[in-house]
């Protein structure tokens, strides 16, 4: 059972009853300080999105400054060293100060509201978490500015480069330590919450498919996030402290480095795609006007995933020399990944078979996300295979194969989230024409940008270069027309979003969707400030 | 760690002081992973040591995840 049937929940009181944490105690801050302050959930899954979108600007600026620069062959805008920053940066900021905040911000609006919860579970340390992330993304754009640049190794961070960067780097691995210790934080809240603080009757296998997908993120962010941290505290003590971890010259081993950081990495890919399962496994059952095909074998399948993607993180260093049985191992293990995987994409095909289907915005998304994150998949499973793999590493089929998981799986997963829960967040129905644009332009400008990287990738241009050879400049100079339309897409998404907070549309009813049957419906719109002070019981 | 099979409860301190065990248990074993982490480069062959704290990990795992999928 996917989730709760509406006339089986009965909410509780959602008035605005200050009676939560600190802040019923008469004292009740306004204007910066009451987000300063703030405690409550839906405050701080505010936070989390607005700081997502204000980073993922940034990083698109970075992202368009690149391809400026790749337009045509030569230098001609940037320094080379500047464009490994710059290369270095979009990673760093797409990855830890976008999506995994975009989900982060997801699971704080929703998370409490689906599972019948008044607030997370340590409501202080949620605001902890949150204000954490700012100074950390100071530090990392602040890199830029200090002698030496910004760290400018790749996102990975690999020794020797790494070891030898100047104070950039130092900052960078502060911003890690931080955001990391604020993931952390996060995740122990929210394991907390869903564990501890569930609606009476509502047991696990009754939970919404998106609280499943991040309680086991959560997991895999307690699990990962310390060998990250560990891995860059020994990178900073290479650095300073006279250690050989890392440092050949030393006798240390740099490819141990690439070991630790590919098995935080290859989780971390799931981290930031397991909640946009979730978001999609809302939405498609909502707007087929049907259950969710195969809840448990959905649930067993995200459980799978997390698991398998332990065990597969040296196919990220097929090149770096190993026996055999090792490449063999981890080829297989990879492979063995997309069972799981098609196991979800049959069940959304599933759902959606006979359903009575409309295309609102958040379903047009979540079809853009199956068919394209599915694309994603297939040149995953190319890149598994390692005598590919050895042929393909470091070029711009990579580049192609990330971005078709993480922008057309993560990102597409969360627009569709946002259009999806924005009338329950603001009270405002969005523009669904101004949706509608954005899905069609995103979707357009999308493969316009990504799919040709295909090809370049095949042809051989490697990945981190400012400059190319001629005979890769025509597809280049089509890569760059579409990451510009699709940077300028995302401009309707913000027109969309003010909109909504301006409250300019119609007014959102408690249920504005027909299909959709998890808690967070039977609230009013927009959710009051407090909700579930008496919990809800679920039949 | 705690979990409840009914899950919440109105008692407001039980409530709070099972959520305090919870937490704490999964922040000690974030902090046990970061530790082990660096202390397997100090245990002889540092791949012998990375292997126990990734087999670690993923017992971690496969039990957290696990002992939900049956309720």
């Amino acid at each position: 059972m996917s989730s709760i049937p509406h006339d089986q929940a009965v909410a509780g009181h959602t008035d605005g009853h200050a009676g939560d944490h600190n802040e019923g105690h008469g004292y009740h801050p306004t204007g910066i300080m009451r987000w300063i302050t703030t405690t409550n959930h839906k405050d701080i899954g505010t936070l989390y999105l607005l700081f997502s979108l204000t980073m993922f600007f940034i990083g698109g600026c970075m992202a368009l400054t690149i391809r400026a620069e790749l337009f045509q062959p030569g230098l001609q805008i940037v320094h080379p060293e500047f464009f490994n920053s710059l290369t270095t940066l979009h990673g760093l900021i797409m990855i830890f100060g976008a999506i995994m905040p975009a989900a982060v911000g997801f699971a704080n609006w929703q998370v409490p509201l689906m599972i019948g919860a008044p607030d997370m579970a340590f409501a202080r340390m949620n605001n902890w978490s949150f204000w954490l992330l700012p100074p950390a993304a100071f530090m990392l754009i602040l890199s830029f500015f200090v002698p030496g640049g910004a760290a400018a190794g790749g996102w990975t961070l690999y020794p020797p480069l790494s070891v030898q960067a100047g104070m950039g780097m130092d900052l960078t691995i502060f911003a890690i330590h931080i955001m990391g210790a604020s993931s952390i934080m996060g995740s122990i809240n929210i394991i907390t919450t869903i564990l501890n603080m569930r609606a009476p009757g509502m047991t696990m296998m009754k939970l919404p498919m998106f609280v499943w997908t991040w309680l086991i993120t959560a997991y895999l962010l307690i699990a990962v996030m310390p060998v990250l941290a560990g891995s860059v505290t020994m990178l900073l003590t290479d650095r300073h402290f006279g250690t050989s971890f890392f440092n050949a010259a030393g006798g240390g081993d740099p490819v141990l480095f690439q070991h630790v950081f590919w098995f935080f990495g290859h989780p971390e890919v799931y981290i930031m795609i397991l909640p946009s399962f979730g978001i999609v496994s809302q939405i498609i059952p909502t707007f087929a006007r049907k259950p969710l095909f195969g809840y448990a074998s959905m649930v067993y399948a995200v459980a799978s995933i997390a698991i398998l993607s332990f065990l597969v993180w040296a196919h990220h260093m097929f090149t770096v020399g190993m026996p055999a049985a090792g490449l063999l191992f981890f080829m297989y293990a990879t492979m063995l990944i997309a069972v799981p995987t098609g196991v979800k994409v049959f069940n959304w095909l599933a759902t959606m078979w006979k359903g009575s289907m409309t295309f609102e915005t958040p379903m047009l998304f979540a079809i853009g996300f199956l068919f394209l994150f599915t694309m994603g998949g297939f040149t995953g499973l190319v890149l598994a295979l390692t005598p590919i793999d050895i042929q393909l590493q470091d070029t711009y089929y990579v580049v192609a194969h990330f971005h078709y998981v993480l922008v057309a799986g993560s990102l597409f997963a969360f627009f569709g989230g946002a259009y999806y829960w924005l009338p329950k967040w603001t009270g405002t129905m969005y523009n669904e024409k101004l949706g509608q644009w954005h899905f069609w332009s995103s979707m357009i400008f999308f493969n316009i940008t990504f799919f040709p990287m295909h090809f370049l990738g095949v042809a051989g241009m490697p990945r981190r270069i400012p400059d190319y050879a001629q005979q890769f400049a025509d597809w280049n100079m089509v890569v760059s027309i579409g990451a510009f339309g699709f940077g300028l897409s995302q401009i309707l998404f913000v027109v969309a979003v003010i909109k909504c907070i301006r409250g300019d549309g119609a007014k959102a009813p408690a249920k504005p969707w027909e299909g959709a049957d998890t808690l967070e419906w039977t609230v009013p719109s927009p959710a009051p400030h407090h909700t579930f002070e008496t919990p809800p019981v679920i039949a | 760690m705690v979990t409840n099979h009914s899950p919440r409860t109105d008692d407001g301190a039980h409530l709070r002081s099972a959520n305090l065990r919870t937490a704490l248990a999964v922040g000690a074993i974030a902090v046990l992973f970061f530790v082990g982490v660096i202390a397997a480069q100090f245990v002889g062959d540092s791949m012998v040591g990375m292997s126990v704290v990734s087999a670690a990990v993923l017992l971690f795992l496969a039990f957290a995840i696990g002992r939900n999928l049956r309720k």
